[in-house]
């Protein structure tokens, strides 16, 4: 199974963080001008996805269940999604060999969705959250944001290499 | 099962449907809302993609899009056909051969809307015989589950 790519969002739809994986995520389309505009536009549309699609399984579910959408599959790739309570959302684009996202892994299969929940609660609260130079609200949009002074870059953190180490642990992590 | 609505090429909703007592009561302007934005957000799926088929064409020779939702408490399925027509079945969790039902919606679609001298395409479906067709393939579905064997339904399916 092959990973994408991985994107973080707030709660306000701010890219906090994202990186692709796979070769195929990795080729930009070569028919398109201003490639930082398109990237930029594209985790838009991700982010938009996700919020109208909470609405919409909000208003087709059962009176009183909290919405949130777990996983989209559409034929070319499936996206997971976790959200916290502070409304970050997690987002993990894969291809279509997963099998179960989310139930519970048994024992020793994570599932994708527990693997991004672990993602959230051991990488990124231990390594980003508890960073001495994090501020809530101040993280820099992308690595290639000109903006240094005065805001935290997730780059003066272990959280890449954290996060790299944990998804190429997982049995079904592939990025071909 | 919970829902069974029907977008059109256009986004536009031509038909909805409870499919069981338990489905939540949802209004009919809402039911327009929910069709048209699920008609968008089909779409934007397969565009905000990483990676895309080629041609923008599934197995079915059909533009890419949502296939499935999973969401707390409920999941969503989708068909769409070549010419743009979505069938969408809402369901509890773990509810089996739901891919079958929505092709066989598609088939009773065809046999009782499509060949009806008096339905406009695109324009809501108000055929009777659909109704009763689809109502009867889902009272087979739920008899055949509860005598404990999700095998053979004796549906002809075509692909």
């Amino acid at each position: 199974m092959t990973v994408h790519s991985l994107y973080i969002f707030d709660r306000r739809g701010k890219t906090l963080f994202t990186k692709n994986y796979s070769a195929a995520a990795r080729q930009a389309p070569t028919n398109v001008d201003d490639e930082e505009e398109y990237l930029a536009e594209k985790r838009k549309l991700i982010f938009g996805m996700l919020f109208s699609l909470r609405e919409l399984t909000g208003s087709l579910g059962p009176e009183g269940q909290l919405p949130a959408v777990y996983s989209v599959r559409t034929g070319a790739a499936t996206l997971h999604n976790y959200e916290t309570r502070s409304g970050l959302r997690f987002a993990m684009y894969t291809n279509n060999d997963i099998q179960q996202t989310t139930g519970k892994g048994d024992g020793k299969f994570t599932s994708v969705r527990e693997a991004l929940q672990h993602i959230y609660s051991e990488i990124w609260v231990e390594f980003v959250v508890r960073s001495p130079l994090y501020r809530p609200g101040e993280l820099a949009a992308s690595s290639q944001s000109q903006k240094g002074i005065g805001k935290f870059d997730i780059r003066s953190t272990n959280f890449e290499q954290k996060l790299d180490a944990y998804l190429s642990s997982m049995p079904w992590f592939d990025s071909k | 099962m919970m829902h069974l609505f029907i977008v059109n090429q256009s986004g536009g909703l031509i038909h909805h449907r409870p499919l069981g007592a338990r489905a939540p009561r949802i209004g009919t302007n809402d039911w327009l809302r929910i069709g048209s934005t699920f008609h968008s957000l089909h779409a934007i799926a397969a565009e905000a993609s990483p990676v895309k088929l080629p041609g923008n064409k599934n197995s079915y020779n059909s533009e890419d899009g949502i296939e499935s939702i999973e969401a707390n408490g409920i999941i969503l399925k989708c068909l769409q056909t070549r010419t743009g027509v979505k069938f969408v079945i809402t369901a509890e969790p773990g509810t089996p051969d739901i891919e079958l039902a929505l092709r066989e919606i598609y088939v009773l679609y065809t046999d009782y809307a499509l060949k009806n001298p008096f339905y406009e395409l695109e324009m809501p479906i108000r055929c009777d015989l659909f109704v009763q067709s689809v109502d009867a393939l889902i009272d087979r579905m739920e008899r055949n589950s509860n005598a404990g064997g999700g095998g053979n339904l004796g549906l002809s399916v075509k692909k």
